[in-house]
């Protein structure tokens, strides 16, 4: 069972497969019946439209109940542009799709404000307006009649340089847009870019600490899904000559959503799968359109309980995110924590002066001045609420300080945003280790070499440019850094199978891919067992041969005496002791705090 | 200035209901930080429930009896199917979803079997044409009637939070869940009775709403739902006092703008501030900024 999934997963997901299905509906098309090809372009459409959902929906995980508008902005534009403005078909089907980009960029100020269900109240709000907007503006749009009499293949009025198109040509330009879309999509998906959606999804917050601008990333997603969806949007409108409010409702965002998530979110086959499966059935039962909103309603219900991967969860195996052509050009790794030679051993790298940061009443960090030289591990210890994970933090940027500066490498880094400072060297790991559980071990850990790619989603998608020489060269560097880690063997493995103290190393893995100068480790000896630890201390011991300044948080005193060169004790958000780790154990103060005061006996009193 | 003062009156009429929805999406946001995404669903299910009972003979009051319970029901229908299930899945986009797709099922379910046409709703206090004169200004008894109402149920849904047990103990949970767990408070019984008292709240809802409108169909709860959505977010989510200032709004400057330039454009205009609020002030005009934990 697993062999046949196996391999219809391999056959359908290969770019030849597409292609030659592609070549198959171009040579087939003329001899179809009329209603066939019409399927076929619906479907083929709808696949666009699916792949459009899932981009956003699917895998960088903002929720869209509103994807028809874009289809409909796109639509309307380009219609009105051939019927208006006399532009050519050719032209003016970019041009909607534009249109639909730059909508989704912009609607994605402000629903990168909100997040959970507010983005779905606000995607709500946007698919609406669309739609009060067209029926209101009929100077142009039509109003609720819409607009007719589009130049279409059924009407034989489509001319595209010179040529009148018919359905059999128009479902060949379908078949052979959907084909380039899939592939550039496959290869969008598996790249840095992919990647960055999905790291997105699990947690933004862990995203920035890697360097990776979830901001943007998200930005990048409304924009791309929004002009695929508007690609698909003025397609359709061609091809049935008839644009009306109507087509864009809330009723088909539904019909999106059902789609994307029938055939599985995140899975591209599966939006395949999704999108013809809806666009045949309706074709061949006849009691579907009756049922059909009960049909949408209770899959939407039931689909994250009972198959929340979709019909792709069923059929295919689950998609991997790293091209196995960049990872045979990748260089045979070598074992390396990513330590550079730059850094001058014994130089100061960070240094925070009257840092503070206070919650409403209560001060958590007070008045607290520290540095960290390149080489140097520092011990930052305390009970619990002393204010260690506030300082890291306020040092990573995920809170700005109340007030006090920190210099990292001689500039300020105060108040930066948290990608920002990661990407200037500083880079962080935390309590909980925040990974991407359907992600393998190295995909994980190349979401840190995220920063250091320059490729774009163009070259990603199409495997040309920059990305034939980062993509490998990073898929080598997450292997050396997993061979020094002792992590090699279980590279290959998905993360949510592992035990709890992999992730930890995992992270930390990650976290090394950032090349970081500083490195802040947020408890990362809990859970771990005897020989987990071990690796933990080789690598932050070969970390500080190589320069790397690494403050530790831990309640893991052992541990900690083996690998820091100092240690600094808070207690209620001040430092009460600073020194060897040796002499911390008989200082009177911090045996006071973890212990409670001794009372000086005193047995005359 | 006349015709303002009137639409203004209606506005507030309106707002009310809009404020009563807002209240009960806030019932089951305190107890399970969820929001009913197909809440309209469960208030057309109460409104046409009642006009089908009311149309074959029952009497006025049984029937809307029969249609609250049946949109209480429906709501912990909807807790069991739809939100307790995707407590598990994590995140807040399986149970958005799953209740979004729980009111297109009962919509989809009203429309094939009870028809998709408008139904006539009767009348259960006052007919339409029956007015009041205000200052001289003639104004339709029904929506003072309405605003009275509304406000009465949302009165008495906050002295009761304010002054039972339980109500105490969904102020408790709506703090801090796992604290109140622990004190082994019986949370199971609060969620449920919480989402039976929003579904049969929002029924009332539709019920007023009929009144007005004069007539119900299938598609009747989704537009009301998102003038709900409207009211809550510009109060803030989870307060009362701030739906009810909220819908007030809302339900004036919709009337306003409707009367003035279209309906359409009214409704617009609403979607419109739930973008701008949602967009600049998430928390709402009365709520604080929830701090963001690491």
């Amino acid at each position: 069972m697993t062999r046949i999934r196996f391999l219809l997963g391999a056959v359908l997901c290969d770019a030849r497969f597409v292609g030659l299905l592609a070549l198959a509906i171009v040579a087939a098309a003329p001899h179809l019946s009329e209603a066939t090809r019409q399927l076929i372009s619906f479907a083929v459409i709808n696949i666009l439209i699916a792949c459009s959902i899932n981009l956003l929906t699917g895998m960088a995980g903002q929720i869209s109940l509103g994807q028809a508008a874009f289809m409909g902005i796109a639509a309307y534009a380009s219609v009105l542009l051939v019927k208006v403005a006399g532009w050519p078909f050719a032209l003016s089907v970019p041009a909607g799709a534009l249109m639909a980009a730059a909508a989704g960029w912009i609607l994605s100020w402000p629903a990168g404000r909100v997040r959970e269900f507010y983005l779905a109240m606000m995607t709500l709000g946007f698919g609406m307006i669309f739609v009060e907007v067209v029926r209101e503006w009929d100077s142009v749009t039509g109003g609720v009649m819409g607009i007719t009499g589009i130049p279409s293949p059924q009407l034989r009025s489509l001319v595209v340089f010179g040529r009148t198109l018919d359905t059999a040509d128009y479902l060949r330009l379908l078949a052979v847009i959907a084909a380039a879309v899939l592939f550039w999509l496959s290869g969008l998906n598996r790249s840095r870019v992919g990647r960055a959606f999905f790291a997105v999804h699990e947690s933004e917050t862990a995203a920035d600490s890697i360097g990776i601008d979830s901001a943007m990333v998200k930005r990048q997603a409304y924009t791309l899904s929004a002009g695929l969806a508007g690609l698909a949007g003025a397609l359709y409108g061609h091809l049935v000559s008839y644009v009306g409010p109507e087509s864009f409702e809330l009723h088909r965002s539904i019909e999106i959503l059902v789609m994307s998530v029938i055939g599985g979110l995140g899975s591209l086959p599966g939006q395949v799968v999704g999108a013809v499966a809806l666009t045949w059935l309706p074709l061949q039962l006849e009691v579907f359109e009756d049922f059909k909103f009960i049909l949408y309603g209770a899959v939407l219900v039931a689909i994250f309980v009972v198959m929340p991967r979709g019909l792709a969860g069923l059929l295919f195996p689950p998609p991997r995110m790293i091209r196995p052509a960049w990872r045979q050009a990748a260089a045979p790794p070598t074992a390396t924590t990513g330590g550079s030679a730059r850094r001058v051993v014994g130089r100061t790298v960070l240094a925070w002066t009257g840092l503070r940061r206070s919650f409403g009443g209560l001060t958590a960090v007070a008045d607290f001045s520290c540095e960290l030289a390149a080489g140097e591990v520092l011990g930052l210890i305390g009970p619990n609420g002393s204010g260690k994970s506030t300082t890291i933090n306020v040092l990573s940027g995920l809170y700005p300080p109340s007030s006090g500066r920190i210099e990292l490498a001689g500039a300020d880094v105060s108040g930066l945003p948290p990608h920002v400072v990661a990407r200037r060297g500083m880079v962080r790991t935390f309590q909980d280790p925040r990974l991407v559980g359907r992600f393998t071990v190295l995909e994980n850990v190349l979401l840190g070499a995220h920063v250091h790619a320059r490729y774009g989603a163009l070259e990603a998608g199409f495997g040309i440019g920059r990305i034939r020489r980062d993509e490998p060269a990073a898929i080598a560097r997450a292997a050396g850094v997993l061979t020094a880690m002792g992590l090699d063997d279980v590279a290959d493995r998905v993360l949510e199978t592992l035990p709890y103290g992999y992730r930890r190393l995992v992270e930390v893995a990650r976290a090394l891919m950032v090349e970081p100068d500083v490195l802040l480790l947020d408890e990362p000896a809990a859970g771990l067992s005897e020989g987990e630890i071990g690796r933990l201390e080789r690598a932050v011991l070969d970390l500080r041969a190589a320069g790397v300044a690494v403050l530790i948080v831990d309640h893991h005193m052992d541990f900690l005496a083996r690998v820091v060169d100092r240690v600094v004790v808070l207690d209620g958000g001040r430092e009460i002791f600073r020194g060897a780790i040796g002499a911390m154990r008989d200082d009177p103060k911090v045996a006071e705090c973890y212990l409670g005061r001794m009372e000086t006996t005193d047995a005359r009193g | 200035m006349r015709f303002t003062i009137t639409l203004a009156v209606a506005g507030l009429s309106v707002g009310s209901i809009y404020a009563l929805i807002a209240v009960t999406l806030n019932l089951t946001f305190w107890t399970t930080r969820t929001v009913n995404f197909g809440q309209g669903a469960i208030l057309m299910l109460c409104t046409m429930a009642t006009a089908v009972a009311a149309r074959s003979g029952v009497p006025i009051w049984l029937a809307g009896t029969v249609g609250i319970l049946a949109s209480a029901f429906a709501m912990v229908i909807a807790e069991r199917v739809c939100v307790l299930p995707a407590s598990k899945v994590g995140g807040s986009m399986g149970w958005a979803v799953s209740t979004l797709g729980f009111g297109i099922l009962i919509q989809g379910i009203v429309s094939k079997y009870l028809g998709n046409q408008a139904v006539a709703f009767p009348d259960v206090v006052l007919d339409a044409a029956q007015f009041v004169d205000l200052f001289g200004i003639r104004i339709g008894a029904q929506y003072l009637v309405v605003f009275a109402f509304s406000l009465t149920v949302i009165a008495l849904l906050d002295l009761a939070i304010r002054y039972t047990v339980w109500g105490r103990v969904v102020q408790a949970v709506a703090q801090d869940p796992e604290l109140t767990r622990v004190f082994g408070v019986p949370m199971r019984r609060v969620v449920v009775v919480s989402f039976a008292l929003s579904g049969a709240m929002a029924g009332v809802a539709g019920i007023l709403t009929a009144q007005i409108i004069g007539t119900v169909d299938p598609a009747f709860g989704f537009s009301l739902l998102i003038s709900g959505f409207v009211a809550s977010i510009v109060g803030g989510f989870g307060r009362n006092w701030g739906a009810l200032l909220g819908g007030l709004v809302i339900g004036v400057i919709e009337q306003v703008v409707g009367g003035y330039v279209s309906t359409a454009a009214g409704h617009g205009v609403s979607l419109a501030v739930l973008m701008v609020v949602l967009a600049v002030r998430p928390q709402g005009l009365l709520g604080r900024a929830e701090a963001v934990k690491a």
